[in-house]
């Protein structure tokens, strides 16, 4: 396994909620990462962005890891909820609030971070 | 230059995966024939994680979406066609 790949897991199996996005919360560069950030954001989500844009390679790394095809990509305690269509149906439904609910209770603060690979 | 990729191929492609889809959609969101929305109803999908139905949109558009044909493909699955419910 490739350095690159152990440390996307690593985001992805330490951070609460990790979502690879194209670009950064600050400056979001495509629209379907904008819509999965947003639904996070509304859903109180403690949030880990990773921007995929620097390299290549991170795409290849997480596609493989993920066996999801896209960006964006959700996990939430290391668990791939889906890309930004998913997302923002289970935010719709209030699912997404209550599968955040169900891992870090309802006092949990909605935040935002980067991590950079 | 026209595009080669229209919904057509993605339909047929779609058709071969859920054959008894009860509900099947290709849209081009753009007119630029790269940008798709697909809808897919389908008793397949029930019992299915949304994940677990969305992957299989992505396996069977696999090839459009590694060659680079598909720029953004935006998926809306339901188990079965829930007349009605959609907004």
């Amino acid at each position: 396994m490739s350095d690159l790949r152990e440390q996307i897991q690593q985001i992805i199996s330490t951070e609460p909620v990790s979502v690879f996005i194209k670009g950064t919360p600050q400056l979001v560069m495509c629209g379907n990462s904008d819509r999965a950030l947003r639904a996070l954001r509304s859903a109180g989500a403690p949030v880990t962005a990773v921007d995929v844009l620097p390299d290549p390679r991170i795409r290849q790394e997480l596609a493989a890891l993920s066996g999801w095809p896209t960006i964006p990509q959700v996990f939430i305690k290391g668990e791939l909820i889906g890309g930004a269509d998913i997302v923002e149906e289970l935010h719709a439904s209030g699912e997404l609030e209550r599968r955040l609910e169900q891992a870090f209770g309802s006092e949990r603060e909605g935040t935002v971070k980067t991590a950079a690979l | 230059m026209v595009g080669v990729t229209t919904t057509g191929p993605l339909e047929a492609l779609l058709r071969t995966a859920f054959p008894d889809a009860s509900e099947l959609a290709v849209e081009d969101r753009t007119g630029g024939g790269d940008h798709f929305q697909v809808i897919v109803s389908c008793d397949r999908f029930t019992g299915l994680s949304l994940v677990e139905q969305h992957r299989l949109v992505y396996d069977a558009l696999a090839e459009p979406l590694a060659d680079g044909s598909i720029h953004e493909l935006r998926i809306r699955t339901r188990p079965r066609s829930e007349g009605g419910t959609t907004p």
